[in-house]
């Protein structure tokens, strides 16, 4: 009974766990353009990431090794050290995402003012890696996480023509009035978005620091299996209830606001405030994770003690870089720039830093020498090659989309 | 944990493949830094593995070129007055326990970490030139094979080859027969290290002076090795 209890609650914390502030606004975004007409490209992007963590939490339990343990050796200590800096500088750039992420959701409530709220939201996050018991947090989040099902109500409360909804996703049905290019460019917005790399990082850490062990792989796939296309079905939800509301107007999502306004639209107030409290879980759940993503990775090259249960003391620099960057993050905050751009750009530069973690990863997954006779199987590989092309495929495709297209304009 | 898998300190091992860049873990599990670098020791005429480094200037000395130089002197110039700065930290061989997917001390963290004495290093010996024995060039040091011998990890072989990318991706050592996938990419890699081939360390004379090695003999043999 223990044990099932045990695999419902990662299977809830990875549903709330999969949805971050990358999730939240692109998919409105899109959402609200396209409508359901990119749907497709959150199934690839959903398969993608359950094909990616399944290999690292299978590296993790087997091997006892983390993503950075293995790119170091597989790929040598100076492409190693481009890969960690090229990975880091992106997993720091949705860490400050989520951060102001964290604190427009506190802003959609308090009407104060974003930047009064960011080193609010910096110290607590720093004070949750540096005090809390990370465990308890991290269900607790999660958990709440899944107030974000109020998308999924809000769809069904606005009372949209199925049909139509599914005919546009089956048939990618792009709407007239947009162009090819912007639906390609935000098909890899959104591919970025659901394969964010730091959540491998922290699933295949987490793994580690946990003892995962060979026992523990059926556990772990079904979180991964079950858990994260949950969180995908939300994703959709969020995509959904944007057309409905917001296409017919012609609005597009430059706020946080408006992710949240087709629930307000159709749920009202009690609605909205669920909402909100579905973004401050999930985005602070995120901010905890890509913090401690970069703690994770930068100690994994260089080998120092890392993990979020070891106490300060016996792990200072791993808790030295994690103090650092939730003050550069909160730093960068300050200066004003927009979160909601940041997101938008963290989530494409997702796409282009993949491959550099999920190939050697793929390698690894496969070496007699780490996995003995868990190694992949046929169909993980036939996978895990077919993701390797359409990853490497979105990387090339990013910043040339990104530039012809000015960022989706 | 990694307790299943095997202790590869009791069959052959290649150096970069299997022992560069591990974890080393202590004998509560603690973390205390990577394998920067391996020292080598001349003993009864053979290259033996006598100690593993770790630390900054270790991992630096591996960037090579002009880069791994003046990162390296910068170290040491971080703080002048401290003597040996620029020498690694060095843990000996006969503190380590085991080695799988990383290397396990027999000891505590504590105080188990020395200055190095100058010794020779594998970060040196692999990316050697290796000429034949026609003074022609033939490629370069990609790795070096080790065996346990009398309770010491004694050089056996070089592997050379074009220096090609994809070597420390373990599919050439392996050989044509392994069932280490996907399929498509060990292809690519076998194809790109076609020309790859182990020299005996009997036939080998390495020149640590002028960073070269240079064969007694042609080099046949594909790398192919009964790894378990």
């Amino acid at each position: 009974m223990k044990r099932v209890f045990a695999v419902a609650l990662g299977i809830l914390t990875a549903i709330g766990g999969f949805v971050d502030i990358g999730d939240l606004v692109t998919n409105a975004q899109v959402g609200a353009r396209f409508g359901l007409s990119l749907v497709w490209v959150v199934l690839m992007g959903v398969l993608g990431i359950c094909v990616f963590a399944e290999m690292s939490g299978r590296v993790a339990a087997v091997s006892g090794r983390a993503t950075f343990d293995l790119v170091r050796e597989r790929l040598g200590p100076r492409v190693g050290l481009l890969n960690l800096g090229a990975s880091m500088l992106i997993t720091f750039l949705t860490f400050v995402a989520e951060i102001g992420g964290v604190a427009l959701s506190l802003q959609l409530v308090s009407s104060v003012h974003v930047l009064l709220i960011v080193p609010l939201v910096g110290l607590l996050v720093w004070l949750v890696l540096w005090r809390a018991r990370f465990s308890l947090m991290e269900n607790v989040l999660g958990l709440l996480g899944l107030a974000l099902v109020v998308f999924a109500v809000a769809v069904w409360q606005l009372g949209p023509d199925w049909g139509a909804l599914v005919h546009q996703a089956v048939t990618a049905d792009k709407p007239a009035d947009e162009r090819w290019r912007t639906y390609a460019y935000y098909a890899v917005a959104l591919f970025g978005a659901a394969m964010t790399p730091y959540e491998v990082f922290f699933f295949s850490s987490g793994g580690v620091e946990e003892h995962w062990g060979p026992e523990d792989l059926r556990t772990m796939r079904a979180n991964v299996f079950i858990g994260f296309p949950l969180g995908g079905i939300l994703s959709v939800a969020v995509a959904a209830s944007a057309w409905l509301v917001l296409g017919p107007l012609e609005i597009g999502v430059d706020t946080l606001g408006q992710v949240a306004l087709p629930v307000a639209a159709a749920l009202g107030k009690v609605g909205l405030a669920v909402a909100i409290v579905g973004f401050v879980a999930a985005t602070f759940g995120a901010a905890c994770e890509t913090g401690l993503s970069v703690g994770y990775s930068i100690a994994q090259y260089f080998g120092a003690q890392w993990g979020k249960y070891v106490r300060p003391p016996e792990a200072a620099v791993f808790h030295a870089i994690l103090l650092l960057a939730t003050l550069a993050a909160t730093a960068f905050l300050m200066t004003a720039v927009d979160p909601i751009v940041v997101t938008e750009v963290s989530v494409v530069f997702s796409a282009v830093a993949l491959p550099l973690t999920y190939f050697p990863i793929l390698v690894v997954a496969n070496d007699p020498d780490y996995m003995g006779e868990h190694g992949n199987g046929r169909l993980a590989n036939a996978l895990g090659m077919v993701y390797l092309v359409v990853i490497g495929v979105a990387a090339v495709a990013a910043i040339p989309l990104m530039i012809w297209t000015r960022m989706g304009q | 944990m990694s307790g299943d898998l095997d202790n590869r300190l009791s069959g052959p091992i290649d150096g970069a493949l299997h022992l560069l860049d591990r974890q080393l873990l202590d004998s509560e599990g603690r973390m205390l830094g990577k394998v920067d670098d391996v020292e080598l020791s001349e003993i009864d005429g053979r290259l033996t593995i006598t100690g593993l480094l770790t630390g900054p200037e270790a991992l630096l000395d591996r960037f090579g070129g002009r880069l791994g130089r003046i990162l390296g002197e910068r170290w040491g110039q971080l703080r002048v007055s401290e003597p040996d700065r620029t020498r690694p930290w060095r843990v000996d061989v006969a503190d380590v326990d085991r080695l799988d997917s990383a290397v396990h001390l027999a000891v505590r963290r504590e105080g188990v970490l020395r200055r190095d004495r100058e010794r020779l290093r594998l970060g040196r010996l692999t990316g050697m030139d290796v000429e034949g024995a026609d003074g022609q060039r033939i490629g370069r040091v990609l790795d070096a094979r080790f065996e346990p011998e009398s309770g010491r990890l004694v050089l056996c072989s070089l592997v050379v080859g074009h220096g090609r990318p994809g070597t420390l991706l373990g599919y050439d050592r392996h050989g044509r027969g392994s069932a280490h996938g996907p399929w498509l990419l060990r292809a690519i890699v076998l194809a790109l290290h076609r020309h790859t081939a182990i020299v005996a360390a009997e036939d080998a004379g390495i020149s640590w002076a002028d960073a070269t090695v240079r064969l007694r003999s042609e080099p046949t043999r594909p790398p192919g090795h009964p790894f378990r």
